[in-house]
């Protein structure tokens, strides 16, 4: 893993989903989280293909829960954000507000 | 158990089951679930089902790019090998009928009457058919073996890639064959999608006995 690696926007978003939702994070909260603070309706499918990049960047970790009734069964993959998933997160948004730093997005591009 | 009315739709389902990783199938249908019960509770069955569908395609979309993404040179490299083994292979099995038919016809039974001729004839057609409808459902199994977890992806490219071949073969047969050979052309439209859809079946085969075999061992 290369030190100046940044996230991509999805990545991000996933990876701040994960750090608010602590131990609760899993494919359905995740969804729910993205959905609620933003307002983008994604997919289970996308979720888990970013997840599992995220996982082998090693950024994040997963464990499986106790298996459901209500999942027919099936068992909740949690999800945990690691210490280089923070410093990823931290590296990205600073490098966000540096580039955005002195500019009026606002006034000079709003319609 | 849930009850047959209130489940998902079983199609959907079963397709999100073909394109998940093994790795991920127990949450990505799991989470699908939760939500599905969920929204019937919410809102009824039916508008849980078109959620479930939506989701599923949705799904589906992004576990084929993730795919491609994740493994491209082995996708490559299957689909390069299948489309070999389609057009050097690709005849074997007709000429193993057609020659088991010319056998039957000229060393077991030699005199044939109008009515025999008309079956042989007709076997003579069809074991072409048969023998090219075998090797494509071959190698679309032998393509899914070689291209573990990815075997959808791989298969539906190899799919589509010999239907554009054969639609290229088609276009050059009407522009340079002469009269006669317009008769074949004629099962061009079933011929065009019939190799595409058994190489996609042979990765289905592959897949399902994969599925299984892992959950065999899951539960082990």
């Amino acid at each position: 893993m290369r030190s100046r690696d940044y996230l991509g926007e999805f990545e991000h978003i996933v990876v701040l989903a994960l750090m608010r939702l602590g131990d609760r994070a899993y494919g359905v909260t995740v969804r729910q989280e993205i959905a609620a603070r933003i307002g983008r309706d994604v997919s289970v499918g996308a979720i888990y293909a970013t997840l599992d990049r995220l996982e082998a960047k090693g950024y994040v970790k997963s464990r499986l829960g106790e298996p459901t009734a209500e999942r027919g069964g099936r068992s909740k993959r949690f999800f945990r954000v690691t210490a280089n998933g923070v410093s990823a997160v931290n590296r990205t948004h600073r490098a966000l507000l540096s580039m955005s730093k002195g500019i009026n997005l606002v006034g000079r591009y709003s319609s | 158990m849930m009850p047959s009315a209130v489940r998902p739709p079983v199609v959907a389902a079963w397709l999100v089951g073909l394109f998940t990783p093994d790795r991920q199938t127990e949450s990505i249908t799991g989470d699908l679930l939760e939500e599905f019960s969920d929204l019937t509770s919410k809102s009824g069955v039916s508008s849980a089902r078109r959620w479930y569908w939506r989701q599923s395609t949705k799904t589906i979309a992004h576990l084929i790019g993730n795919q491609f993404r994740s493994s491209p040179w082995l996708i490559a490299t299957t689909v390069l090998g299948g489309l070999v083994l389609l057009t050097v292979g690709g005849s074997w099995p007709s000429q193993g009928i057609v020659a088991l038919v010319h056998l039957r016809r000229h060393h077991v039974t030699p005199y044939y009457s109008p009515s025999e001729m008309k079956t042989y004839f007709f076997w003579l057609e069809s074991g072409i058919f048969i023998g090219e409808d075998v090797m494509s459902l071959l190698v679309g199994c032998v393509v899914a073996m070689a291209a573990k977890g990815k075997e959808m992806a791989a298969t539906m490219t190899l799919g589509f890639l010999a239907t554009l071949i054969h639609a290229g073969i088609a276009v050059s047969v009407a522009k340079h064959a002469h009269a006669d050979a317009f008769a074949l052309l004629r099962l061009f439209p079933v011929r065009l999608f019939a190799s595409a859809i058994l190489v996609v079946i042979g990765g289905v085969i592959v897949r399902e006995i994969r599925f299984a075999a892992a959950r065999r061992l899951s539960r082990a």
